[in-house]
């Protein structure tokens, strides 16, 4: 990866700290642990150009708080948000507030080393970006009437249930129109669907 | 205002006597039209004195409609029947059981509604008779709900781990997800390492290895600390008087039941005495069980929740909750008491499984069958107590 690059790593759990240090130093990155939002916001000195990795439920500050706390202090580094507990509407609101990506744990060495790739790369690339954008719209207008109506649904936060009953069409129905956005939109994940959906409507 | 208070000492004039009756009869009038509690004075034979106006509007009737007839028309057909044994046993005995206590029981209004309602009594007595006055606060009124619940969720302590099974699920999958994260990253971590080749790579990468072995070992330690949880052990078991357990269980249950629009229906066999449980642990399921009912009726034109009791054989006793909801689809009942399956739209799929797990643990089982006419029966079974056994210690838990 890039030689200067360093992943901030930030979870409360020593054991999730210490083995992901080490699968991400297997992969060649350089990585500083953290074991809280507050000890990593006390070292904002001298921070080291990369991204940040973080935990969302963490005793003090949680991993939105701090989101929240960088963009404040106008900290730009991208930040791939984990969590322990899949959770739609957490993922939809640390998506709008700007992570990169939304991990679920545990998770596949691949995806987070993806994610971390991604993150790394999109420093400072704005043209990239737009022409993302411009993908993102034309494939929204694709949607159908009911896909557009589930996609925000999931924009909401709300699960697959919910929709449905909101809907007043069957969950089964609701998976089958939600399957079908992932593949027009061509989104691997729900994160990445947020993410996208929100950056070309900005 | 029951308390007919000391003999008045002086007797010189009976006039003097009837103005202080008229008197005390006014008081008496204002009191119980302004008294914000549903209050209701019975004599010993279980017959209705005088009501307060909040009790009127509570129970639908009007106090002529009411005053001259036994009490228990305000209590389900399980209570009517054994109410005026309760005051037998009370005269006889003299040792209260409720009054001075207060507990959750279930009333009727006029229109058939069950409701959940905190009933405390007091006694009086008078030169020629005894008389009962019963407070009476309903348990559904909107503005207190809330309130309410979260008092009777500190009052019995069962409701706050009843809605733990539920945040269970939540905590469960952050706590575990912590070591398989770890175990996960240490093996990949190694494989990297293994195919990359570099001279240290195999010490490193065994190091990694015991290192996801303990997180592995970590992740066991928290399903056995779930499981202690769900079923603490035998030593909480004691002989508990069934009825009443179901009685505490279902008025907890039934908070919010007129919004559901469902009506309650108890029938207790009597040779369903005692049973050898964890109380709360039970009262846990019993709360699921009839709450799970009360979601199933939703959408039903007929709500009708029936919970009985059966004695099955000389060890063993049944509780049954039925409802006319849709029942259960032949489909999804072998899985029903799988975790995470559910047919709600909110919710995790657990309850009926915890609650399972808690049944065999108390020596019981779990199952459901379809009710006749339409919906489903969840039955419970439970140790039954021994009745000598169950003598030796009624005294200490009943009230």
């Amino acid at each position: 990866m890039s030689s200067d690059a360093v992943v901030h790593l930030i979870d409360d759990d020593a054991a999730v700290r210490q083995s992901l240090a080490f699968l991400l130093a297997t992969a060649g990155h350089a990585v500083r642990v953290h074991e809280s939002a507050l000890a990593f916001l006390e070292n904002l000195e001298g921070l080291q150009p990369g991204c940040i990795v973080s935990d969302v439920r963490m005793p003090g500050m949680d991993g939105l708080a701090l989101q929240r706390r960088l963009r404040e202090l106008g900290v730009k580094l991208p930040m791939i948000i984990m969590t322990g507990h899949a959770d739609v509407a957490l993922a939809v609101e640390a998506m709008k507030a700007g992570a990169v990506d939304f991990i679920e744990k545990p998770f596949d060495d691949d995806l987070l080393l993806g994610a971390i790739a991604v993150a790394l790369e999109r420093r400072g690339d704005a043209a990239a970006q737009d022409s993302e954008t411009a993908r993102t719209r034309e494939r929204l207008e694709r949607l159908t009437e009911r896909e557009r109506e589930v996609l925000e649904g999931l924009l909401a936060g709300r699960p697959n249930k919910t929709i449905a009953y909101d809907l007043g069409i069957s969950p089964r129905t609701v998976e089958i129109h939600r399957a079908n956005v992932m593949t027009k939109m061509g989104a691997r994940n729900l994160a990445t669907l947020v993410r996208m959906t929100l950056a070309a409507r900005a | 205002m029951a308390r007919a208070g000391p003999p008045t000492p002086q007797t010189d004039s009976a006039a003097d006597d009837t103005g202080r009756l008229v008197e005390r009869d006014a008081l008496l009038t204002s009191i119980l039209e302004t008294v914000p509690d549903a209050m209701i004075v019975i004599d010993a034979q279980g017959i209705i004195q005088t009501l307060s106006a909040t009790a009127e509007r509570l129970f639908g009737y009007r106090a002529a409609d009411l005053i001259g007839r036994n009490v228990s028309i305000l209590m389900p057909d399980a209570d009517r029947r054994r109410h005026d044994q309760y005051i037998d046993r009370y005269l006889r005995t003299a040792e209260p059981r409720i009054i001075g206590i207060g507990r959750v029981v279930v009333g009727l209004r006029k229109n058939g509604d069950t409701f959940p309602m905190h009933l405390s009594v007091g006694e009086a007595h008078t030169a020629e008779r005894r008389l009962f006055t019963g407070f009476v606060r309903d348990l559904t009124e909107r503005q207190e709900f809330q309130q309410r619940l979260t008092e009777l969720q500190s009052e019995l302590a069962h409701m706050a781990r009843a809605t733990a099974l539920g945040e269970m699920a939540s905590t469960l999958a952050h706590e575990l997800n912590q070591p398989l994260t770890a175990v996960a990253n240490y093996l990949k971590g190694s494989r990297r390492l293994l195919e990359s080749g570099t001279p240290d790579a195999v010490g490193r990468a065994s190091e990694a290895i015991d290192l996801a072995a303990d997180q592995a070992l970590r992740a066991g330690e928290i399903i056995r600390r779930l499981r202690e949880f769900v079923a603490r052990g035998e030593s909480e078991q004691r002989v508990e008087p069934l009825i009443r357990l179901v009685e505490e269980a279902a008025a907890l249950a039934l908070i919010g039941a007129q919004e559901y629009g469902v009506r309650a229906a108890f029938a207790f066999d009597p040779a369903a005495d005692f049973v050898l449980a964890d109380r709360i642990q039970i009262q846990q399921i019993l709360v699921n069980l009839i709450r799970n009912a009360m979601d199933a009726m939703h959408e039903s034109p007929r709500r009708d929740l029936t919970v009985s009791t059966h004695r099955l054989d000389r060890d063993t006793i049944r509780v049954d909750v039925a409802d006319t909801g849709p029942g259960i689809a032949p489909l999804i009942a072998d899985q029903l008491f799988q975790p995470f399956v559910t047919t709600k739209a909110h919710g995790l799929g657990v309850g009926l499984s915890i609650s399972r797990t808690i049944a065999q643990a108390q020596g019981g089982e779990l199952w459901v069958d379809a009710r006749e006419g339409g919906g489903a029966v969840f039955r419970l079974t439970l140790k039954s107590a021994r009745r000598a056994a169950a003598a030796e210690v009624e005294g200490a838990h009943e009230l």
